[in-house]
Parts: structure tokens; C-alpha cells; sequence
């Protein structure tokens, strides 16, 4: 059971199946939701500095009444648009047009929606030239700052960095068959094991799924998926994804900007105090 | 790049720094090296290259004598996610703990130069320096009582980036952190981050490289992604120098490249100039 009283199935699948499925090449992708959540949505572009990441896709929409500005990460589903959308890998570009974005929001003072499914930054020479760390760091501090309900969803892939950037938010929910991990299966296999083959033994160490989250106090609740995953049914993987947001935002919505800020701080700054207090914590639930 | 001869003396707090690991010859020139020398030159070869120290040796290095407090030293890592392979994470830790070491990061109250200051050190010794739940927590508890009582925070890094071990938690300290850096900012206390060899992942990015000052050792490898990684992603050639201190000053990262031997002596300045 979730927080909220959803009734979350048990889960037959092994970990790496879940994995598999956080990947589907037919997830619905952020765009898939947004259009869906907003169907007014307006992409907007631009970090106002040098260029546009289209790993990430931003803009304004109509969201139970509101305007609301929405940030996800955008996969490709062709290869063309895969290369194009660079598989949902964000350069210090998309962390710059994100802020801008945030700061946008804060002076509407439009809520703010984020969706997170990236395999992580983008580990290339252009990235770590143009100052990618910095750019990730500037944006999870800043995050902080913005005084404007933030509600993040992991809806695929959370890896690692790359997605904590988008994802310092005052509540984090995710999809049942996302993952949310430190570092991909085969990134943490290179790092602990020197050998990137050992996927599944890392994935299963991991504790990245939505259960494990929920069970950590790393997310507030898990939005179970329509029979077999989301890709079976983008409607309804939608409509109970906007319910989810929505019931998380609408209490948001009547905060005073410092208590909102107060609670988000307080949010990350205590995230471990779960398991602070369980210093024994670690059989997994199933 | 060739580096200018080593010439200054180190000004250290008085007490002598304590043996570390050294190959036989220096990395940097090749010249066979004298343990008792490089230790009286704060590990720096003439030559320039700079050997990684632990943070017994950059608390003994930055702090005046005597004036070292611990805080949360006793706070300790376990193994949270039942972590077995290829090695049980509390088998590592308390294999470290046996060797003396103290986690990934040290933090504490000294003063320099007869300055009060809070002091964080990364031990790169300790599963790579890598930021964990104790680690972030020293971190954030030190930059929260900074910013409450207006003591400059001194950072010195060097570090893998977030700890696999503690999978996701690990990753959130990066979020922890960076609230409190933001408070620490906002409370204009200042901030400077000594960034030594290496500085990678989450933890470059998150708080390394956001003080008010960044102060990088020369040579030092310093970015996000780690060249094993770019180059098994990419495929791409990495320049010589890529990601080094140097680099990373040309393109706007840190403010100065500062020898070792010259670092007391410009934070003595640094904390005399922002009071």
C-alpha cells in the first residue's frame, strides 16, 4: 500500500526485469504525459546563454486550471529522434534552460511539474568542457530556492546525478516499473566490479526500484501502472499519473513560500533519518 | 605541461605531516624520491607533481597547532542495503575503521592563522572518498553550524563521487549537501573549496565547485564523468590534460591553480581579506 492508500500489487518480476521495463522502447516518454496532462502544452526553448537542450523538454501548460510549468526528460523513439533528444541525456545547456524555466515559474508563481527518465548526464568530452558538474550542482542548489510548488515523477530511468538534477522537488513520487539509483546497473558494475557485464548482480544490490524507494523514504508514493507496464496503455498510465501529481500538488498550491521552502529543505536535508532510525534496515520488502 | 620548480617553503602549523604511501619514483619527473624530503615539502616534488594526502595530513597542514576539534567523529557508516558483492560492504568498512581511517570525510573546528574556521577534509583512502550517508551528514551539520555562527567553511575534496554501496541514499547526500550550501551562502558566510586530486561525480557536483572561491592543486583531475567512462561511452580521444586543474581554469571552473606549499599561506590571506 502506498501512502495515500493506493493499493500497489505485489510484483512477480526479478529486478532486472523491472529495469527492462523502465526501459521499454514503448514507455511513454515525457512528452507522451505532458500532452496528455496539458493538452494546450507550449514548448519553449533555450537556456538564454548559447543553446537548447533537447534532452530536455520544457514549456507551459494548462493543468487543472493552472498554468504550470512542465520540465521532463525526452527520449527518442526513433533512432533519428533518439540521436536528436541524445537518448534523454542532458548537457549543462538543459540544467541552465531548467533553471531558467524555474525562475520563470517563480515569478508567476505557476507550480511546477518535473519528469525524470534519463540514463544520467551526458558522459562526453563537450559536457565535462562546457562544465557539467557545475551546471548539476548550480542546479540542485538553486532548487531549493524556487518558491513555487515542485512535484517530481520518475517515470523511466532516475540515473543517477543527471536526474537529481531535475528531481529536488517538495514531493517525489514514482512509476511502479521506474528505477531511481545512484548509478546505472552497468555504471555501478564498472565502478565495483571493473567489468560493466555484471549488470544484474549491481542491479539487484542497488535497491533501485519504486518499492525499495518507498520502503528507504527516498519517494512519497508509488503510482501503480496499467497491466504489464505503462506502455500497454498511455491513457491510463496518464490519467493516474495526473491524479497522483494532483493530489500531491493541490495541498502544496495553499503554502506560504517559506514554509514550502522550510519543508523542502528539511525533505532532503533528513532523507536518511528512516534509516538513521533502523540502523538494521536492509532485507528488501516484497 | 612543464610546472615551475617548487622554491617556497611550506609554511606549515608547526607538527610534521604523517608518512604516506609513496611509489619509489615520483610519477611526475621520475627522479627516485626521499619519503623524509617530500614529507618536509607537504608532498610536492620538486618537479610539481603532488601527492594525494589523507585528511590526518590536511588537518595537520591547514589547521594552527592544536587548534584541531573534531565533530561527529563517531558517527559511523554500516551497511544499509545488505551490500555482499564481490566484497560485503561492512567487511570494507570496518576494514578501513581497523587501518585508523575515519570515513570519508573529516570535519571539524581550528583556526588558521589564528582565524576560526570549520574545516572539512576528504580522505580519498576511505572506498575512494566517496560521499555517504556520514559523510554528507558531517558535511551538511558543519555548513548548517557555519552558517549559524558565521565561521568561514574551508572544503578540501578529493573524491570518486557518491558511494555505490549506499545506492540511492548515497546519491541524495548530494541534495542534503547543496540545501546547505545554499544556506551557508545566503548566510554570506564565505566558502572555499580546495579541489585535489581527484574530484569526480557527485562530488564535483554538488559542493566542490560552488564556493565563493575554488581553489584547485595543480595536476589535479578534476570533472563529472571519469575518462575510463567518456572513453567506453564515446569512444572519443581525450586530449592530454583533459579534466586537469589547469584545464579547468581555462574553461572557468576554478579561480586559481595554487601549489600545495602556497596554500596556507593565501588562505591565511583569504580569511584575513573576507572577514
Amino acid at each position: 500500500m502506498t501512502r495515500h492508500g493506493r493499493r500497489l500489487e505485489e510484483t512477480t518480476l526479478t529486478v532486472w526485469q523491472v529495469v527492462e521495463l523502465a526501459r521499454h522502447a514503448s514507455r511513454p516518454y515525457s512528452l507522451d504525459y505532458i500532452r496528455r496532462l496539458a493538452p494546450d502544452f507550449i514548448e519553449l526553448h533555450g537556456d538564454r546563454i548559447s543553446a537548447d537542450d533537447p534532452a530536455l523538454v520544457a514549456g507551459v501548460g494548462t493543468w487543472h486550471g493552472r498554468t504550470t510549468v512542465f520540465l521532463g526528460h525526452q527520449k527518442g523513439r526513433s533512432l533519428k529522434e533518439r540521436v536528436a533528444r541524445n537518448w534523454g541525456m542532458m548537457h549543462p545547456e538543459g540544467y541552465r534552460k531548467a533553471l531558467r524555466l524555474a525562475h520563470h515559474a517563480a515569478k508567476f508563481g505557476f507550480p511546477i511539474i518535473s519528469l525524470i527518465d534519463t540514463p544520467g548526464a551526458y558522459p562526453g568530452a563537450g559536457a565535462e568542457e562546457r562544465g557539467i558538474a557545475a551546471a548539476i550542482a548550480r542546479a540542485i542548489m538553486e532548487w531549493f530556492r524556487i518558491p513555487v510548488p515542485i512535484v517530481a515523477a520518475v517515470i523511466g530511468e532516475g540515473g543517477s546525478g543527471g536526474a537529481l538534477g531535475m528531481g529536488v522537488a517538495d514531493r517525489v513520487i514514482m512509476l511502479e516499473n521506474s528505477i531511481y539509483s545512484v548509478a546505472s546497473p552497468e555504471a555501478a558494475a564498472s565502478i565495483v566490479w571493473r567489468d560493466n557485464s555484471r549488470k544484474v548482480e549491481a542491479a539487484e544490490q542497488l535497491q533501485l526500484t519504486s518499492r525499495d524507494l518507498l520502503a528507504m523514504g527516498v519517494v512519497e508514493e508509488v503510482v501503480p501502472e496499467p497491466e504489464g507496464g505503462a506502455h500497454m496503455d498511455f491513457d491510463a498510465a496518464a490519467r493516474v499519473l495526473d491524479e497522483a501529481l494532483f493530489r500531491h500538488a493541490q495541498p502544496l498550491l495553499a503554502q506560504p513560500a517559506d514554509v514550502l521552502l522550510q519543508h523542502r529543505y528539511e525533505r532532503f536535508r533528513y532523507i536518511d533519518s528512516l534509516i538513521h532510525a533502523e540502523p538494521h534496515f536492509g532485507p528488501k520488502i516484497d | 605541461m612543464q610546472l615551475a620548480k617548487v622554491q617556497h617553503e611550506v609554511r606549515m602549523a608547526g607538527a610534521k605531516l604523517p608518512p604516506i604511501a609513496l611509489p619509489t619514483n615520483c610519477p611526475g619527473c621520475g627522479v627516485s624520491l626521499d619519503p623524509e624530503a617530500l614529507r618536509k615539502h607537504a608532498y610536492v616534488c620538486e618537479c610539481g607533481h603532488h601527492f594525494r594526502l589523507g585528511a590526518d595530513a590536511w588537518i595537520i597542514l591547514l589547521a594552527d597547532r592544536g587548534s584541531w576539534h573534531e565533530r561527529w567523529g563517531d558517527v559511523r557508516s554500516h551497511d544499509l542495503l545488505n551490500w555482499k558483492v564481490p566484497k560485503p560492504y561492512q567487511a570494507t568498512i570496518d576494514q578501513l575503521a581497523d587501518e585508523g581511517l575515519n570515513e570519508a570525510v573529516r570535519t571539524g573546528t581550528c583556526t588558521l592563522g589564528g582565524r576560526p574556521i570549520w574545516l572539512a577534509a576528504f580522505d580519498f583512502r576511505f572506498v575512494g572518498g566517496t560521499l555517504s550517508i556520514v559523510a554528507g551528514e558531517r558535511l551538511a551539520r558543519g555548513m548548517e553550524q557555519a552558517a549559524a555562527s558565521g565561521l568561514p567553511y574551508l572544503l578540501v575534496s578529493a573524491s570518486g563521487g557518491a558511494r555505490m554501496q549506499e545506492g540511492v541514499l548515497a546519491l541524495m547526500q548530494m541534495a542534503k549537501v547543496n540545501a546547505a550550501v545554499g544556506r551557508l551562502h545566503s548566510s554570506g558566510v564565505p566558502f572555499f573549496s580546495v579541489l585535489t586530486d581527484p574530484t569526480f561525480g557527485g562530488t564535483a557536483a554538488s559542493l566542490a565547485l560552488l564556493a565563493d572561491i575554488n581553489i584547485a592543486e595543480p595536476g589535479a583531475a578534476i570533472g563529472f564523468t571519469g575518462p575510463r567512462v567518456i572513453k567506453q561511452a564515446t569512444y572519443a580521444d581525450l586530449p592530454a590534460g583533459f579534466q586537469s586543474a589547469e584545464f579547468q581554469l581555462a574553461r572557468g571552473q576554478v579561480d586559481m591553480v595554487v601549489l600545495r606549499t602556497e596554500l596556507r599561506r593565501l588562505l591565511a590571506h583569504l580569511l584575513e581579506m573576507y572577514p
